[in-house]
């Protein structure tokens, strides 16, 4: 009797024991899942204004961890949406493979309260984004992602490159995708870490039906942009949410674009995202500014 | 999974099966009694079961030996148009002259459920697998073609779940097709004929689960992997697309996202 209730104690203590393990902290952005997936890079006021804003349009709040810019969604939202465009100390469980953190506690913090040499402070620092990057190494890379078979007019996957580190982020609605990118760029010679960032979309039939509407809808206005199986505009779709992504030739088009999706049923918001071809890098914050 | 390699399998799980094969001496003692739901006949030495919407647009398959098949070309409504899957139960060809009594259900079951179940794990990372039709679904449907029955297996010998007789799946094909889950047109179809040979059988319900049976397994697997090799095939990039993507800069590298 004795053994077997020492037996329990011992069990007890090793599973508060591997309990306590699986929490980790870290220092992390609190950002909108849409700059975290498209703003790769330092926390710039841009960044910071981006986060904001489209935080404020509905979109998600996420982590982004800031040793590897590892986004990750959190399981209660509400304990980080005071926090949108802040820096934050996490406390969690986190699943890297799934990209979520199980929050314990966020507290706010300041960027002079990460020691200097933590490498917590790799995203505070501009710097570490402007190493000269291989040309061919870049073109490696977006070779491999290019000619995957399976992305369709619902994918969209980006990347950066810093030296020998590769960041993969972006939306798929297959599992394989984000497997796949992962797999081919990692094999490929010369990139030494990848941190995959893109997110699985679900499949919900609401979401489903505006993929199918969208799609119908900008073939009809915009078939110039439509080609073979593959199109220069993409169609994010996430939970009624439309982010609209690719290039167009003129602002009027984009327009359109954003007109035919947001008179969607079903959707209730249009993230328009488009870039004009020839134009200056227009980014979110820009067009924000133009009201 | 390369045709010399399946084929080697094949062979391989015919010697196999056929050696398990059950020895029965005796005339019909334990005939079951209810007819296999679900199962269809198709008359002995008949190309096609009649399964498919329509036969009229398979080839011969230059990647797969043994196979015709169809993949609609057609860029407003090719797989490439599609995001997801609906995988329907297998439905079961009898091909024998032994009435719908002698076919042991049990046995149809249990080689509907793992069939299924292997087709599912095959595409299920390529499309994922949904319950209700819809826009961007596809659905597949699945038919195992030209079961028999053996000699049934005499009594007092049947012990733990083999079946009355066994099911003879020597000469099985496999027929399958990708239609539009809304309005039923279809978009890729195949007829494969890789068989295992002569004396392969089942003779247990639960054959998944018994090493004697791996044989069976791996020509199921074999099927459902081909059925992936078939996906892979369709869902390839066309000339027209890599010409399109490397004239641009897809995908974006993050200086050339819109968000900056």
């Amino acid at each position: 009797m004795r053994n077997r209730a020492s037996l329990m104690v011992l069990v007890s203590a090793l599973s508060s024991c591997a309990m306590a393990q699986e929490i980790s902290t870290f220092s992390a952005y609190v950002d909108s899942d849409i700059c975290a997936r498209l703003m790769l890079g330092p926390i710039t006021s841009d960044r910071v204004q981006c986060s904001q804003s489209t935080f404020k349009e509905g979109s998600q709040p996420v982590l982004v961890r800031l040793r590897n810019n590892t986004v990750l969604t959190v399981n209660k939202e509400k304990m980080i949406r005071p926090l949108v465009g802040q820096l934050a100390e996490v406390a969690g469980k986190l699943k890297i493979n799934d990209g979520t953190v199980k929050l314990e506690a966020v507290k706010a913090i300041t960027s002079e309260s990460i020691p200097e040499r933590d490498p917590g402070r790799k995203l505070l620092d501009v710097r570490m984004y402007q190493t000269d990057k291989s040309a061919q190494l870049h073109e490696k890379v977006r070779h491999e992602l290019a000619m995957m078979p399976y992305i369709s007019n619902f994918d969209f996957i980006s990347f950066t490159q810093n030296g020998p580190n590769v960041i993969l982020t972006g939306w798929t609605v297959r599992a394989t995708n984000r497997d796949t990118a992962g797999r081919l760029v990692r094999d490929i010679d010369g990139v030494e870490t990848v941190v995959n960032n893109i997110e699985i979309l679900p499949l919900g039939s609401i979401d489903m039906q505006i993929r199918a509407a969208a799609r119908l809808a900008l073939q009809r206005y915009l078939s110039r942009y439509f080609w073979g199986n593959g199109s220069d505009i993409k169609i994010v779709v996430k939970r009624g949410q439309v982010i609209l992504l690719g290039m167009v030739s003129t602002k009027a088009d984009s327009d359109v674009a954003f007109i035919q999706c947001n008179g969607l049923p079903g959707v209730f918001k249009v993230f328009n995202l488009l870039r004009v071809q020839g134009s200056n890098k227009r980014g979110l914050v820009e067009a924000k500014k133009e009201g | 999974m390369t045709k010399n390699s399946f084929r080697s399998d094949r062979v391989a799980a015919a010697c196999c099966v056929a050696g398990l094969l059950f020895v029965t001496t005796t005339s019909c003692s334990r005939p079951t009694a209810v007819s296999p739901s679900g199962l269809k006949r198709m008359p002995p030495g008949q190309e096609f079961a009649g399964f498919l919407s329509t036969y009229a647009n398979l080839k011969p398959d230059p990647n797969l030996e043994d196979t015709k098949s169809y993949v609609c070309k057609d860029p407003a409504k090719n797989v490439h148009r599609y995001v997801a899957m609906i995988v329907d139960s297998p439905v079961v060809y009898a091909s024998t002259s032994a009435p719908d009594s002698a076919i042991p259900e049990r046995g149809v079951a249990a080689l509907k459920e793992y069939f299924q179940d292997a087709i599912t794990n095959a595409v299920d990372d390529a499309f994922p697998i949904i319950q209700s039709s819809g826009p961007l679904v596809l659905r597949l449907r699945s038919a195992i073609v030209g079961i028999d029955v053996g000699q049934p297996v005499p009594a007092g010998q049947t012990r733990g779940d083999m079946l009355e007789r066994p099911l003879n799946i020597g000469k099985v094909g496999v027929e399958m097709e990708l239609v539009d889950s809304e309005t039923g047109e279809q978009i890729a179809a195949a007829v494969d004929r890789d068989n295992l040979g002569e004396g392969a059988v089942i003779g247990s319900a639960s054959f998944t689960h018994e090493e004697k049976f791996r044989a069976a397994t791996q020509a199921f697997d074999g099927w459902a992997a081909r059925l992936r090799q078939f996906l892979d095939s369709a869902h390839e990039l066309s000339e027209e697309d890599i010409e399109h993507v490397e004239q641009t800069n897809f995908p974006y590298a993050s200086e050339d996202t819109p968000v900056r």
